[in-house]
């Protein structure tokens, strides 16, 4: 059927993997290539951490000692002109100063905060990108855009058009995995992981952090593996008697879909269970820490969450072994308004640790190669102060979308770089531009897309991930 | 056959392409047909030639243009003529195309479209036939076509639909499928119609009953059961986007969408004439006389997505709303992908990037309204309070009344004589209108009758209220505002009752338009607290102000002293500011000029009592004196404030009226202008409202068209579009694919359709049948082509497995919300009660976890096993299993719904609780039984309470093999059998499929 959605030339692949994966005995861990890129890939599977809420590029990435120079200082009219904030009060605004210290680390001498040590210690891995920008200055907006490449609400998000590209690499589990701490919310919900209107099994399935990873996987009471059993026998019995009479080669679909769910019932068990794991990988990731109270208390939420942060890291390397090919780490929130120099360096004290572990420990076990990490959000902070009308004091920053920073590593980037400059209070980009389109016409480039060529039919329509922008950013790749 | 086509030959020839033609040829045994320009050769030239070659200007490559006549007779920047009509060596077109050299062949080697066979030899052909040119087909009105003869008299012709099919299948060599038998027919058209299966009772009547005319008969029992409004009022939801949260990142709840889900039900249920349904939802508000409910359809285009975060660009919102609107007016009526020329020319219809914005500017002269629409039975419920509450009101109040009487004559004027009444005398203003902004949002409303002005529950804390009034007087000395509090409520809005006054001022315009600032010496407030002092209110310090904290429950005043005496000449107007930031705003307010001698005193006496007091008391009537007493009571006496306070208190318990409104669109007159590159800052030349030029024209009933001349004209018998593509809608639902496969686009890069006269005839009976669609669905459902058996037979597997071609009817998995309706029915839970506010059915935490959003008031009780049609449907948390299984997610209007087949859909219907509790309650019965029913038997009856046909041998085997199988793996537990083996048949892929 054509209409909300006709099948684009690649993603034919995938239609016809779904019930070749289903036939095909497969190697190690399940994973079956289709091998229908428009070029040879350099990554097979991506886990995309994703820190909700536009962290603070000069606090985390961007070292800006004017910053504490100017602190107190308004900006110049020209540079706030056009300029659209969600609370901040333009024309009182005054640039604050931070209190991080930077250093350099690695071999290449990356500059970062002194929030992010564990980071450091993987600095010649990863390709830190200090210019990026996007359209949008509001949460949800610059959510859809930063992972559906539309402001507008709808589109399918990225890790659906990989899935759609890629085909399924996956017996047992789902190809596209989303974990989410929950924090506050993420406040653009589901459509961050949506297929939008390309077919619903291009959604990230959202896996729960405890417990049954999705809805519906344990048996109603009562009911024994071995009456579960049963029960899809029975149901595929019945299917293939009703085959015989009628004939639909749906029912064979149904039938395969009843034995993949059975399997999947007892693959995500497995999949949860961190006993295999050796204690030096689970202290790697800092699943047991305990974690520190929050001076002041949790205002902003997202605390709580040190040991399901971490495990959910580990949780992404154990999916991608297993054959998932996208993984969605989600984290709210980084939305530091106020309180930003207790509240980040809690939430840096949660996530750098198992953050640097993924990384290492993919490399240690060889899987960094072809699995790209990306480390991001929707949008950075400004250098001005929030002094939002009615609040006591000024102690956080606003929304900024016209510079911020995010890194990559693996999947064919080339490490141990720094891509990208901004003006000495990090509010304009001054060197290497990289738009959210460059961003995802790049991943898509690493798995042998043409970001141009990835393409679906809806409304009559030639949809794709980049719209009609995006260029592949060449500086980043090896 | 080559020979009487020496240009074909030569083409095939050069390309050496003879072989592979000449089979085509040879496997089609027939003579060609003459070349229909719309249907055949337009679509190739759009489809590979436009994007270069087309309407938009800029785009034109070699200066050649192929979507006019005039351009493709003409000439390209190479000179050569493009198509010289019967004379393909003369014709550039065909030349190119078939060139073999990579710099010369159309399209260029690097394009991504590249020309089939068939087509050059379509366009060959055409030039051979001397290049007629036309209109697309589906911008031509439908004519009725004759209806075919069928020649074979075995043919099962029910209707003219079967002729139409069947000479399409003669052609094709190719033989319909027998008639399903009856019980597949009532399990069909049950679902088709109602979406629920047919009880075991009227299967069984249905299969018993003999009547030549039973099938019929069924037809219309179906069509006329409350249900039907469900079913196909549930399709016409996806196509209004509907969903009970705006989107975005507060997802803020619609708690009354129900209301348009309701009259879109019910309306579907009376059969409205298609033509009415439409131009209610369009433009109901516009009708004369408009009723509630004809307001209440126009919530069609109230489903727009929202964007309320702090900050967010209203107008940007606002533009793409109306875009939205546009853009769903276009699909849903027209088929055509409208939106595409948002940001500029469509590249393949005829729709230019300003016959866009003519079309939006219907939309955005509109604006989002609240009316009140409370229920009949809310009302009903509301009247019954009321009644009480004003018998114990007049209760209280009588003691009060019985002790103002004595309080008449000496005593008041013992109170009076004690009173230091105050010196200056005030005059209200009477303001024209209080603007309220919040945010960037402005709203206009009138003031009350005695010049106050109530402010929104819902103004936020930050809102600012401009007065603008009229003023003409001579030496004002001061300003007055009075927060006035009805009996037994609040004086401000804030938690506590509080409000927070950050700053006061006022500007005057006079009459030659000068403006200045009214300066104000000093504030002074009956009351004030500490650490919020009237004077707050004047220091150009908005983080300080003036609130009444501790004292909520009555009226406060402030007055504002001026520098000087101001005059105000007769003309002026007075603009006065409240700005509020903190805490709360106020109740309602009043605000007063005075000439009076300073200092000027906040003195709460209000003026109508001051005004009475100012006579001398043998000359005010038994009414003033009687308000003079009640003061004295309420005020100055203590038995009085004894027996006021229970009535304050009876006040505060005043029932409310109904909430309920229903959001519905008005007309907000706004000028529109292009959006270049679909940008709102980028406004190109302003466009009058207006349709595109290709369709018919629009016939306005006034000077400037407006939405229901939009309406009028979408649904006029001339327009091409509308009936054909409703026909098709509804053709889809009956039979899994449209006839006009693209559902969506009915434009040039759209599917042809599969029966083209079919089409047309349906949408021209449809026009006659006075747009019943319920009629038009009786015709096609009792055709023999609907009857089919739905058996993929051999035949149809290799030649024709997406039945494009009708020689049977398809088999089709249920749509989301039916999959949950056939569980509760066949087990007996469903709750069939029809409309109301939708249902919030059990939901794991963590599914809403991550929203921000997170209220979920969990239904109890019978109301959770209604219909999947009312779950409510939040946007940013979509209900699991509704989105497991394909349900639009009300982002856009959904033409088409997916039928995915995925193991999550499995594990749903095994373990989902819903259904875990439908296997338990089907199983308990069966368990129940009595004791002298077999397990044989009761096997069957589930088997056949659920698919509606008893087990075949095979079948009730198998069951039998899996019930004692359970049994013993149950260790001999009989009810975990038999639920057991409800979860069987319940998750048979029969069970949730229509055959």
């Amino acid at each position: 059927m054509q209409a909300c959605g006709g099948v684009g030339g690649v993603a034919l692949s995938h239609l016809l993997g779904q019930d070749g994966l289903l036939a095909a005995s497969s190697s190690a861990g399940g994973v079956v290539l289709p091998g229908r890129t428009h070029h040879q890939p350099r990554a097979k599977n991506i886990i995309y951490i994703y820190l909700e809420g536009g962290p603070s590029q000069m606090d985390l990435y961007d070292p800006k000692p004017m910053l504490n120079q100017l602190d107190g200082q308004s900006l110049p009219e020209s540079m706030l002109k056009n300029m659209r904030f969600a609370f901040l009060a333009k024309e009182s605004a005054r640039i604050m100063g931070t209190p991080r210290t930077f250093k350099k680390y690695g071999q290449c001498g990356m500059e970062l905060s002194d929030l992010l040590p564990h980071i450091g210690s993987i600095a010649d891995d990863i390709c830190l990108v200090r210019s990026m920008h996007t359209d949008q200055f509001n949460h949800v907006p610059g959510q859809l855009l930063m992972n559906t490449g539309s402001a507008i609400s709808g589109r399918p998000s990225m890790g659906s058009w990989l899935s759609y590209g890629l085909g399924s690499g996956s017996k047992n589990l789902p190809e596209f995995v989303v974990l989410i701490c929950v924090g506050r919310g993420v406040p653009g919900g589901s459509a961050s992981w949506a297929s939008g209107f390309l077919p619903s099994k291009y959604s990230g399935v959202m896996f729960r952090n405890e417990g049954a990873p999705v809805l519906n996987l344990d048996n109603p009471t009562g009911f024994t593996a071995a009456m579960q059993e049963r029960n899809i026998r029975g149901v595929a019995e019945l299917n293939a008697l009703r085959h015989a009479a009628v004939r639909d080669p749906e029912i064979d679909s149904r039938i395969a879909a009843y034995e993949l769910a059975f399997r999947l019932q007892s693959a995500a068990p497995e999949l949860m269970d961190l006993s295999g794991e050796t204690q030096a990988t689970l202290d790697l990731y800092g699943v047991d820490r305990t974690e520190p109270k929050i001076e002041g208390g949790n205002q902003l939420g997202g605390t709580g969450l040190f040991g399901t942060f971490a495990r959910n890291c580990l949780m992404a390397r154990r999916l991608v072994e297993r054959g998932t090919r996208v993984v969605q780490v989600i984290h709210a929130s980084w939305d530091h308004h106020s309180r930003i120099n207790t509240d980040l360096p809690h939430n840096c004290l949660m996530a750098d640790q198992p953050i640097a572990a993924l990384v290492k420990d993919l490399k240690q076990r060889g899987m960094l190669d072809d699995t790209l990490i990306v480390c991001g959000s929707e949008f950075g902070r400004t250098a001005l102060g929030e002094n939002r009308p009615g609040q006591r004091a000024v102690t956080g920053r606003d929304h900024h979308p016209n510079a911020f920073s995010l890194w990559l590593a693996g999947g064919g980037i080339k490490g141990g770089q720094v891509v990208g400059e901004t003006d000495d209070i990090a509010w304009n980009v001054t060197k290497d531009p990289i738009h959210v389109h460059d961003l995802h016409a790049t991943i898509l480039h690493q798995f042998g897309f043409d970001h141009t060529k990835l393409t679906y039919r809806f409304q009559g329509r030639d949809y794709r991930l980049t719209d009609v922008h995006g260029h592949v950013v060449k500086k980043l790749l090896a | 056959m080559i020979d009487r086509h020496p240009a074909l030959f030569r083409i095939v020839t050069r390309t050496g392409l003879l072989m592979a033609c000449a089979a085509t040829w040879a496997a089609r045994g027939a003579e060609p047909t003459k070349i229909d320009f719309g249907r055949d050769i337009l679509p190739i030239l759009s489809n590979n030639c436009f994007h270069c070659h087309g309407p938009e200007d800029g785009e034109r490559k070699g200066k050649l243009r192929l979507d006019t006549h005039a351009g493709a007779l003409g000439t390209g920047k190479s000179g050569a003529t493009t198509v010289v009509p019967g004379k393909i060596a003369d014709s550039e077109l065909i030349q190119r195309i078939i060139s073999q050299d990579d710099d010369e062949v159309m399209p260029p080697r690097a394009a991504k479209e590249k020309l089939s066979l068939k087509q050059i030899e379509l366009l060959t052909r055409w030039v051979e036939q001397g290049a007629p040119w036309g209109k697309f087909w589906a911008f031509e009105a439908p004519a009725k076509p004759a209806i075919p003869n069928i020649e074979n008299p075995a043919a099962e012709i029910q209707n003219p639909v079967d002729a139409f099919v069947l000479a399409r299948l003669e052609k094709e060599k190719l033989a319909a499928s027998p008639a399903a038998d009856r019980r597949t027919l009532i399990r069909r058209l049950s679902l088709d119609l109602t979406g629920l299966p047919p009880d075991l009772a009227t299967v069984d009547a249905f299969v018993r009953d003999t009547r030549p005319d039973a099938y019929e008969r069924l037809v219309d029992t179906l069509l006329a059961s409350p249900h039907f409004g469900e079913r196909w009022g549930r399709h016409w939801l996806d196509l209004a986007r509907f969903a009970d949260s705006a989107g975005y990142l507060n997802d803020t709840l619609r708690p009354y969408a129900y209301l348009y889900r309701d009259w879109v039900i019910d309306a579907v249920n009376r059969d409205v004439p298609f033509d009415r349904f439409t131009v209610e939802q369009l433009a109901g508000d516009l009708l004369p006389d408009a009723t509630l409910e004809q307001k209440i359809a126009t919530g069609f285009h109230r489903n727009s997505l929202k964007n309320d975060e702090a900050g967010a660009d209203l107008e940007l919102d606002r533009t793409k709303a109306a875009v939205d609107r546009t853009a769903t007016t276009g699909a849903v009526w027209l088929g055509l992908t409208v939106g595409c020329a948002e940001c500029h020319t469509h590249k393949y219809d005829p729709l230019s990037h300003r016959e866009f914005y003519q079309l939006y500017s219907f939309f955005n002269a509109t604006a989002e309204r609240e009316i009140s629409a409370p229920r009949p039975a809310e009302l009903a419920e509301f009247n019954r309070k009321q009644a009480a509450w004003e018998k114990e009101r007049d209760r209280l109040a009588a003691p009060l009344r019985d002790h103002v009487a004595t309080l008449v004559g000496p005593p008041s004027a013992a109170w009076e004589a004690a009173l230091a009444r105050p010196v200056e005398r005030w005059t209200l203003l009477a303001p024209e209108e209080i603007t309220t902004i919040t945010e960037d949002e402005e709203r206009i409303g009138p003031p009350n009758a005695d010049g106050s002005f109530t402010t929104g529950a819902r103004d936020s804390v930050r809102t600012r209220y401009v007065a603008k009034a009229r003023v003409e007087a001579r030496g004002v000395t001061g300003l007055r505002l009075e927060a006035l509090a009805d009996l037994g409520g609040k004086v401000g809005r804030a938690r506590t009752g509080d409000f927070h006054l950050a700053e006061f001022s006022a500007m005057l315009k006079t009459p030659d338009g000068a403006q200045h600032k009214l300066e104000f010496a000093h504030a002074r407030a009956d009351f004030e607290t500490k650490s919020a002092p009237a004077k707050g209110t004047l220091d150009g310090d908005n983080t300080t102000g003036w609130s009444i904290t501790g004292k909520t429950d009555a009226a406060h005043v402030i007055v504002f002293e001026l520098k000087s005496p101001q005059d105000f000449p007769a003309g002026s107007q007075l603009y006065v500011e409240l700005e509020h930031r903190i805490t709360g705003v106020m109740t309602r307010f009043r605000l007063a000029t005075t000439a009076g001698v300073l200092p000027l005193t906040p003195d709460l006496l209000p003026d109508e009592l001051v005004a009475i007091l100012d006579q001398p008391a043998e000359r005010r009537t038994p009414e003033q004196a009687l308000v003079v007493a009640s003061h004295v009571a309420r005020f100055s006496d203590a038995t009085g404030q004894k027996l006021f306070a229970p009535l304050a208190a009876h006040y505060s318990k005043q029932p409310e009226y109904p909430k309920t409104a229903a959001p519905i669109l008005v007309t907000h007159e706004r000028k529109t202008r292009i959006h270049l590159r679909g940008e709102y800052q980028r406004p190109g030349d302003e466009v009058e409202p207006g349709t595109p030029a290709v369709l018919p024209p629009l016939r306005p009933r006034g000077a400037r068209p407006d939405r229901l001349d939009l309406a009028r004209w979408l649904v006029d018998p001339a327009n091409p579009l509308t009936a054909r593509v409703t026909v098709n809608h509804v053709w889809q639902h009956l039979f899994g694919r449209g006839l006009v496969a693209t559902v969506d686009n009915f434009g040039v890069l759209g599917e042809p359709p599969s029966h083209p006269e079919l089409l047309d005839y349906l949408a021209t009976e449809f026009v006659q049948l006075g747009w019943s669609r319920k009629q038009l669905i009786r015709l096609i459902v009792t055709s023999a082509t609907y009857r089919q058996s739905s058996v993929l037979r051999q035949d149809l597997a290799e030649r024709d497995p997406q039945n494009v071609l009708l020689a049977r009817q398809s088999r089709q998995r249920l749509e989301a919300e039916i999959v949950r309706d056939v569980f509760l029915a066949s087990s007996g839970l469903l709750n069939p009660r029809i409309g109301g506010p939708s249902i919030y059915p059990a939901l794991p935490p963590f599914v809403l976890a991550f929203g921000r959003n997170k209220s979920w008031p969990e239904t109890k009780g019978p109301e959770k096993y209604r219909r999947g049609l009312y779950i409510h449907l939040r946007r940013n948390v979509p209900y699991p299993m509704l989105a497991t299984f394909d349900a639009s997610d009300a982002s856009v209007a959904c033409l088409h719904r997916e039928r995915s087949n995925s193991p999550l859909q499995a594990l749903t219907l095994l373990n989902d609780p819903v259904f875990v509790e439908c296997h338990e309650r089907l199983g308990e019965q069966l368990a129940a039984q009595p004791a002298d029913s077999t397990d044989e038997a009761r096997l069957r009856h589930a088997f056949e309470r659920c698919l509606s046909r008893p087990p075949a041998a095979a079948e009730l085997a198998a069951m039998q093999r899996h019930f004692d199988h359970q049994l013993l793996l149950a260790q001999g537990d009989r009810r975990l059998a038999f639920v057991a083996a409800a979860r069987l048949i319940m998750n048979l892929d029969e069970f949730i499929t229509r055959e």
